[in-house]
């Protein structure tokens, strides 16, 4: 499709069209199928001395059809949008919103919601972390700890200070534990990518730029965007899974175990706590090992980064859309606001990590 | 219409005499520096960096930092409609401080006394 038509919008009867939608409707209704779904395929039962916990492939119809209908709501969504060259934008009109946008009243009623899911993962977080008693300071006050104690081993254990095996850790950069890399990558890879889409919104709205200059401008910022997005989960994989060693084994330079490696699992009801007394160069050559339940700290951290994670890829999604459109010339300064009202979301996403990486990574 | 309904976009907003979103965006690199380096000096000087100390530096950086995304960044302040939609930002603030009074700082055995139906199992 071509924007530089005038009559693209055009629907036979001379009118523009609005930017109504039906389509997020739709998108909530699919969101709340998978989420219920998602319960009746992932579940967990306690057996009266351990946790078990299965898949239910054979319900897994509810997330299918979840997941159909919300991406049905997205593309009805993008076709609706794709023409809108921001004539006719919709206004509030009943105090307190009169006349502001009814979008932009959208995306902040959205963002209210979205404020909320967070505040209950983060008080859920306050709740256990002040009273289920920390493991290092359990260990240190009693000089050991029993069997299958149930204690919070924050997530910062194993990133700030690179877990128990930290002699090897910190080979490179001496100051800081390899472990925190991914983490303060991704930290300012977000700031970058909140500055990307202010100036893809900046230059949206500039006038003295030609079409052409806008649209390669505007679609070059968006794709970077999505390319620190893409980075962002990238290396939130390779923290919770994969790890990453340059060099190899007693020589290399950076040593980073998963945290998955490390056992640091929601089913991490013997989790073995190891702390070493001496050292042989990188290996452990005298510790105490004890086999300890830390499943709560580890749930809490799983869910609150993850719902997080979840919220780039969701944004990586749309930023997807915005780059082609943008290319196609979608952009111009009259609809650019469309791309401030996904900075809102986006800028929001940024927040949240900011209060998350200090709270679950740092501390 | 069109030509009014952009109107408050053209306003250029500055911030200590440069482009605000260019400027917020050096500040917010520098502050995130200043966070992992706190961080980074538990490690690298155990014992003689303070956990509470650490910990304000936390405080102060997010303040900061969160302040700046959400002032210049997602425009709340200095646009006509920054101080409804500021409001409109804060009014969950209400059940927020709710939500943290009476689940983040309950009594600890709390969860343990909840009604079957609210643990986990039940529906299995």
């Amino acid at each position: 499709m071509s924007y530089g038509d005038t009559d693209y919008h055009d629907d036979h009867h001379g009118w523009h069209t609005p930017h109504n939608s039906w389509a997020p409707i739709l998108m909530a209704f699919g969101a709340s199928f998978f989420l219920l779904g998602f319960t009746k395929v992932f579940t967990q039962t306690w057996e009266g001395d351990a946790w078990s916990y299965a898949i239910h492939s054979g319900e897994i119809w509810g997330l299918i059809a979840g997941l159909a209908i919300f991406f049905a709501g997205v593309v009805v969504f993008w076709r609706q949008d794709w023409g809108h060259d921001g004539s006719y934008e919709p206004k509030s009109v009943g105090t307190p919103f009169r006349s502001i946008d009814v979008r932009k009243v959208a995306v902040w009623m959205f963002l209210m919601s979205e404020m909320m899911v967070f505040s209950s993962l983060f008080s859920t977080y306050i709740r256990y972390r002040t009273g289920i008693p920390n493991c290092e300071t359990l260990y240190n006050s009693a000089g050991g700890l029993a069997e299958g104690t149930a204690c919070w081993l924050p997530a910062s254990y194993f990133i700030a200070e690179g877990g128990w095996h930290q002699e090897t850790a910190h080979a490179a950069l001496g100051f800081m534990p390899d472990t925190l890399i991914p983490g303060a990558i991704n930290t300012f890879a977000l700031i970058v990518s909140s500055y990307t889409i202010v100036l893809a919104l900046k230059t949206a709205k500039n006038k003295s730029l030609s079409d052409a200059e806008r649209n390669r401008k505007v679609g070059v910022y968006l794709l970077c965007t999505l390319m620190l997005a893409t980075l962002f989960l990238m290396f939130k994989m390779i923290e919770w899974f994969i790890g990453f060693e340059v060099g190899s084994g007693d020589d290399a330079l950076f040593y980073s175990p998963s945290l998955f490696a490390d056992g640091f699992t929601i089913h991490a009801s013997d989790y073995e706590y190891t702390v070493c007394h001496a050292w042989e160069g990188h290996h452990c050559v005298d510790k105490d090992v004890t086999t300890i339940d830390v499943r709560m700290a580890a749930s809490t951290f799983y869910v609150t980064t993850g719902t997080h994670g979840l919220h780039v890829f969701g944004g990586m999604v749309a930023l997807v859309y915005m780059v082609i459109k943008a290319f196609s010339g979608g952009y111009t300064p009259a609809n650019a606001v469309s791309i401030e009202y996904f900075g809102l979301y986006w800028h929001f996403v940024d927040l949240v990590w900011v209060l998350v990486f200090p709270a679950f990574y740092l501390y | 219409m069109s030509e009014n309904e952009n109107e408050h976009d053209e306003h250029h907003h500055t911030m200590f005499g440069f482009d605000a979103y260019n400027m917020n965006f050096a500040i917010l690199m520098i502050f995130t520096l200043i966070e992992v380096v706190a961080v980074a000096l538990t490690f690298s000087m155990k014992g003689t960096v303070s956990m509470s100390t650490v910990v304000w530096i936390l405080v102060i950086v997010g303040i900061v930092k969160g302040y700046g995304i959400a002032a210049v960044f997602m425009h709340l302040k200095g646009d006509p409609d920054s101080r409804v939609l500021t409001a409109t930002a804060l009014f969950p603030v209400f059940f927020i401080i709710i939500m943290v009074l009476f689940i983040g700082l309950t009594s600890p055995g709390a969860t343990d006394s909840l009604p079957s139906w609210c643990r986990p199992g039940f529906y299995n």
